[in-house]
């Protein structure tokens, strides 16, 4: 065979090569050691002198032709297999792999980390305050002097016959701790858990979540407490909330106001706001001069509001959870349903 | 607390108000109405009849057949059973299609082959009372076919107040102190009412002797002369209207005075009583009374009684007695209005769970001036319905009281700064004066007469009435202002900053889910635990027996989580940060020791073929391991050690974790549960599970350095990776091995990774294999093949010397 048919042999090959190994194949043997440009170029030496040079010249451009023609199928093929990977084969949109396993967060630490962040930001201290609290703290210090209904042991779980050691009703006497520790103004807000001597029900739980805020400082006024109510509002829901301000009776504030909020859920009355439209959401008030006096405060110069966000209350308002006993049950199939 | 309308409207005008924004405007300046109701609806529905003619039915003795006109133009045929039908009278028809309470539905009949086209009713039908002998013949003349309700004018709505709004106002405790809120909302008149008593006969009062305290005022009131007589329907349906079943004459207009102004009060049989009179005085030890209710009440020193001479008659403030019931047709009677002092009255009924509309009034602390108009307006009122009736003897007025009524200064500067409004000092009078406080302008300000409705336990310094201009002026007339004030960053919590982040990482990274659980621990996990010896905070009054105690440790709260979850997943991954109490690190104040701590358990079904690193155990290492260096705690190390860190692990398999240079300090343990507790948890037989769990001390964590994360530069020499298997002995620990490759590679062995652990008869008895994927690299040149060699030939000469070699 002459070389020029070996050569075109060696080409239609080329272009038949199937797929990238056969091709590699082919390269090794025909650019090998014992293929067709090997036999070529072993050939050199024994041909006479004057041979040697357009032999050796023949075979750099056989190298040349078969190494393009190598290239070119290469490229081909890869073209080729970007196409059928392009086709997707064998795709399922609706078939997806088994579910990537999720952690979660706590509805409450959801709740209490937005608040934490809208007061964060109004320049507010976030406090922490013992669960286990002296008598003194949670009643004595907010003007619930002795015989005060609000100490029932209908009410509040005590420590020790003397009632000196209560488990904390209420998220305030976090802040009669912080009184006596800071000097006025100071802004600051305290999450945590609460107790109540209550039998459980859908709608009732012994233990649950609030978080006290308390504002002190020069000339603070009931227009400052709405004011601070609607940004707190905006914060949580995203959008302007009507809220208005009717008398309630606490005994740390005088004035004492319930706080309701428009309902979101619903223009014209629901299940949520027990068709009102009206969901009441907060007790507050301006702080009672008595309590700022228990803590050290000159009231003649320094007042200041105080409110209870009810947290267990919010978070089942954001997320629409219809039973209280959910959120200390600890059931999987509910904490799996938040994100994180 | 219900109110009545058309009972307001006897102290207020209430035409053309609407009940809805009464309720709403109550709501908003008053207290909480938390409902709006129509006074028995069906009252409205069924009608006026007029009797034409009643005759026998032929087949039936006690049934009648009646003709009666209601107003339609044809009479209508009723057959009724009741004895007291009669022609002429007017009654209360229900026509075919009326539904009566107990959603009754009046249909065409036929009685004993007579049809019968709806039904003449009785006061238990219509639910006015428990009257059934006969049908309610209706009084006076009303119009033919007109609704019942509006003929005899006792068509009605009923507001209900939320009683927790009232708790500081006695003076709401009636409809008189609704109406006078309700005259200053409206800007109508409170209209007048004679309480001033009538015209007393000469003889002696009953005697009265206080001898406690804790009854400020005693007034008793002689009548004679008492008849039997039916209370008018206005006032019996006025009392339907706010829960209260009408009984007779004289309960009726008991309970009439008590709703109407507030105040209780109680009448005796005169001639029953001890001719020493009335004794307020506590109890005595082992004393026993009968209340009304039939119920033998063991009573304390503390109790105060109303005696007849020394004879308990009734609990004071509370309840009467069985023995000193009024009969009918007693013709002589003591009336008692009284004023007790809150906190016994309170005591008492808190004590024996005895809680009577009386005892919700006291408790509210009254007005001692008010027992005196009470026995006025029950007098006048008696007087109206029996003209007869007379006062022989003057009045008893005994106890140590004195008038609240007080003075407070305002600042009229002060009502604007706390209110936040331009209110003038006009528009803060006129407020006041119209819930009749007194309001005199001085060069201070304004000086504040309270009445003395107001003035008990209520209004008495000046922010009090501050509340009372805004509440009347409204709140929702303050404009919406921003706090203002330097703007320093508050200092940082390291716990809740620590606990956050813990939080991020666990539920985000570790994919665990967080709980909050009770501070309750039964007794009976903490028996399952062996954990009752330990020393606890206690309630004294648990709302579950075996409930009372509040945790030292957060951990054991997750366990009983353990069998209801895995009842529903495979796998159980939670954690809690939460607060545990010492009570042995009591602080001078009494405050116990305060913990905080993050639990977590890991549960999961048991497979027969766990491979090393899927065990819950190690699993819950690598958590640990990675929550701890994530928040850059340095030089982390797993140590087993003698002392169990709590009983209830696994005695083996349970690791303390350090923290720390040198030995570290302990923060906490990972241990598996020990395994005797599957039964007793529940997670046994279909559940069988491997359990770990973890308890980290936040508190023990915060005293420990962090790294803050220092920049490593990137290595300027290429590493390479090998694989290296070690045969060795079992007892030889996984830190030893890792201690020779780090050995023999002189500073240049990184990234070592355990990937594959083996045991195998070919590997011989008591040894197993472990297999290390890792990098060799320096930072001071480009590491050869030579130097790979050296390096394994290092390690082979290092694990000889703890007896293991290369695998092969």
């Amino acid at each position: 065979m002459d070389k020029q048919t070996n050569l075109e042999n060696a080409q239609a090959r080329i272009a038949e090569a199937s797929d990238q190994a056969v091709l590699a194949d082919l390269e090794r043997e025909l650019l090998g050691r014992d293929g067709l440009l090997g036999q070529q170029l072993k050939e050199i030496p024994s041909l006479p002198p004057p041979e040697r040079g357009p032999a050796g010249r023949a075979a750099n451009e056989l190298k040349a032709a078969l190494t393009a023609g190598l290239l070119a199928r290469a490229a081909e093929l890869a073209e080729t297999d970007l196409a059928a990977d392009r086709e997707g084969i064998g795709f399922d949109a609706t078939l997806p792999a088994p579910p990537v396993e999720r952690g979660s967060l706590h509805p409450i630490t959801k709740v209490t980390r937005k608040l934490v962040q809208i007061f964060s930001s109004m320049g507010y201290h976030i406090l922490d305050g013992p669960e286990v609290e002296l008598d003194w703290y949670n009643f004595e210090a907010l003007n619930i002097p002795a015989d005060h209904p609000a100490r029932d042991s209908q009410d509040t779980f005590y420590c020790d016959e003397q009632g000196r050691l209560v488990l904390r009703t209420h998220t305030s006497p976090v802040q009669v701790r912080a009184m006596e520790r800071m000097a006025p103004p100071f802004r600051l807000v305290c999450p945590g858990k609460v107790f109540r001597h209550e039998n459980t029900d859908a709608t009732h739980e012994h233990t649950f979540h609030q978080m006290e805020g308390l504002v002190v400082g020069k000339d603070i006024s009931v227009g400052h407490l709405v004011g601070t109510m609607k940004t707190l509002l905006r914060g949580i829901f995203g959008k302007e909330i009507d809220v208005r301000l009717r008398p309630g009776h606490f005994p740390f504030v005088e004035p004492g106001f319930e706080l309701d909020a428009r309902c979101v859920f619903c223009e014209s009355g629901c299940r949520v706001c027990k068709g009102t439209c009206w969901i009441e959401l907060l007790p507050c008030g301006l702080v009672h001069p008595k309590v700022l006096e228990a803590a050290g405060i000159d009231s003649s110069e320094w007042s200041g509001f105080a409110f209870g966000l009810g947290l267990s209350r919010l978070a089942m308002l954001s997320h629409g959870i219809d039973d209280v006993r959910h959120l200390l049950g600890g059931d999987l199939r509910f904490l799996e349903q938040f994100s994180c | 607390m219900l109110i009545s309308m058309r009972w307001l409207g006897r102290h207020v005008d209430l035409s053309g108000v609407d009940p809805e924004q009464l309720a709403l405007d109550l709501t908003l300046s008053t207290a909480e109405v938390e409902g709006v109701e129509r006074f028995a609806p069906y009252l409205s529905d069924v009608v006026v009849g007029h009797v034409l003619e009643r005759e026998k039915h032929p087949d039936a003795d006690k049934l009648c057949i009646c003709k009666l006109d209601v107003g339609t133009g044809e009479s209508l045929q009723i057959v009724c059973g009741a004895p007291n039908v009669a022609a002429g009278q007017r009654v209360a028809v229900a026509t075919v299609g009326t539904v009566l309470p107990g959603d009754f539905k009046i249909k065409k009949s036929k009685i004993r082959g007579v049809h019968s086209v709806g039904m003449i009713c009785s006061e238990r039908e219509l639910g006015l009372s428990d009257e059934h002998d006969g049908i309610w013949v209706l009084p006076g003349e009303p119009t033919t076919g007109a609704p019942v309700a509006e003929a005899l004018g006792i068509d009605d709505w009923v507001l209900e107040i939320d009683n927790k709004s009232l708790t500081h106002r006695p003076d709401l405790w009636g409809h008189r102190g609704v109406a006078r809120e309700v005259a200053a909302i409206l800007d109508r008149p409170l209209l007048p009412l004679d309480t001033s008593l009538p015209e007393l006969g000469g003889a002696d009062p009953v005697k009265v002797l206080v001898e406690s305290p804790a009854c400020s005022r005693y007034i008793g009131l002689s009548i004679d002369g008492v008849g039997e007589g039916k209370t008018p329907d206005w006032m019996r349906c006025m009392l339907l209207a706010t829960g209260q079943r009408p009984i007779d004459l004289l309960v009726d207009l008991s309970n009439f005075v008590m709703g109407d102004l507030g105040q209780p009060n109680h009448t005796f049989d005169r001639d029953q009583l001890a001719r020493d009179g009335i004794l307020v005085r506590e109890a005595r030890e082992g004393e026993t009374l009968v209340t009304l209710d039939e119920v033998e009440r063991k009573l304390r020193p503390a109790d105060l009684l109303i005696c007849s001479g020394d004879k308990a008659v009734a609990l004071a403030g509370i309840m009467g007695g069985q023995d000193s019931k009024v009969q009918q047709g007693t013709g002589r009677l003591l009336l008692e209005v009284a004023c007790f002092e809150p906190v016994p009255v309170r005591r008492t009924s808190a004590r024996l769970g005895l809680r009577t509309d009386s005892s919700a009034r006291f408790e509210k602390h009254l007005d001692p001036t008010l027992p005196l108009k009470a026995a006025g307006h029950f007098a006048r009122l008696l007087q109206e319905f029996q003209p007869d009736v007379t006062f022989p003897a003057s009045l008893a007025d005994a106890g140590d009281w004195s008038d609240p009524a007080c003075e407070v200064a305002l600042n009229p500067d002060q009502v604007r700064r706390s209110l936040g409004v331009g209110i003038s000092d006009e528009e803060m009078s006129a407020l006041l004066s119209s819930i009749d406080f007194g309001v005199q302008a001085n060069e201070k300000g304004l000086m504040v007469s309270v009445p003395s409705n107001r003035a008990t336990k209520d209004i008495a310094i000046e922010m009090d009435l501050i509340e009372e201009v805004g509440r009347l002026y409204r709140y929702g007339n303050i404009p919406e202002r921003h706090l203002t004030g330097a703007l320093v960053p508050p200092p940082v919590d390291h716990r809740r900053e620590l606990a956050e982040s813990c939080r991020d990482l666990l539920a985000g990274g570790a994919r665990f889910h967080e709980t909050l659980s009770y501070s309750f621990q039964s007794d009976a996990l903490h028996q399952m635990l062996g954990l009752d010896g330990e020393s606890y905070v206690s309630v004294i009054n648990p709302v579950q027996e075996g409930s009372a105690r509040i945790r030292r440790q957060v951990l054991p709260s997750l366990l009983g989580l353990l069998e209801p979850n895995r009842r529903q997943r495979d796998e159980v991954r939670l954690f809690e940060i939460g607060k545990g109490y010492l009570p042995e690190q009591v602080s001078d104040r009494g405050e116990p020791g305060e913990v905080h701590e993050l639990a977590l358990v890991l549960c999961k079904a048991r497979q027969s073929d766990t491979s090393f690193d899927e065990g819950c155990l190690a699993r819950l290492m690598a958590v640990v391991q990675d929550l701890l260096s994530s928040l850059e705690f340095r030089e982390l190390q797993f140590v087993a050690v003698e002392q169990a860190p709590v009983s209830w692990v696994h005695p083996v398999r349970r690791v303390e974790l350090r923290v720390g240079s040198g030995d570290g300090a302990c923060v906490g343990f990972v241990a598996e549960l020990d395994p005797g507790l599957a039964t007793p948890l529940g997670i046994d037989g279909e559940l069988v599970s491997d359990t770990a769990v973890a308890s980290i001390s936040l508190d023990a964590l915060l005293e420990q350095e962090r790294s803050g994360g220092s920049y490593n530069p990137l290595p300027r020499y290429p590493g390479f990776k090998i694989d290296v298997a070690i045969v060795a002995p079992e007892e030889v620990p996984a830190r030893d091995l890792s201690g020779v490759i780090e050995k023999a590679g002189k500073g240049n062995a990184k990234d070592l990774v355990v990937f594959d652990l083996f045991r195998g008869d070919q590997l011989g008895a008591g040894r197993r294999s472990l297999a290390y994927h890792l990098v060799l690299q320096s930072d001071k040149k480009t590491l050869t093949d030579k130097d790979a060699q050296s390096f394994l030939r290092r390690l082979e000469r290092g694990l000889g010397e703890i007896g293991a070699e290369l695998r092969s």
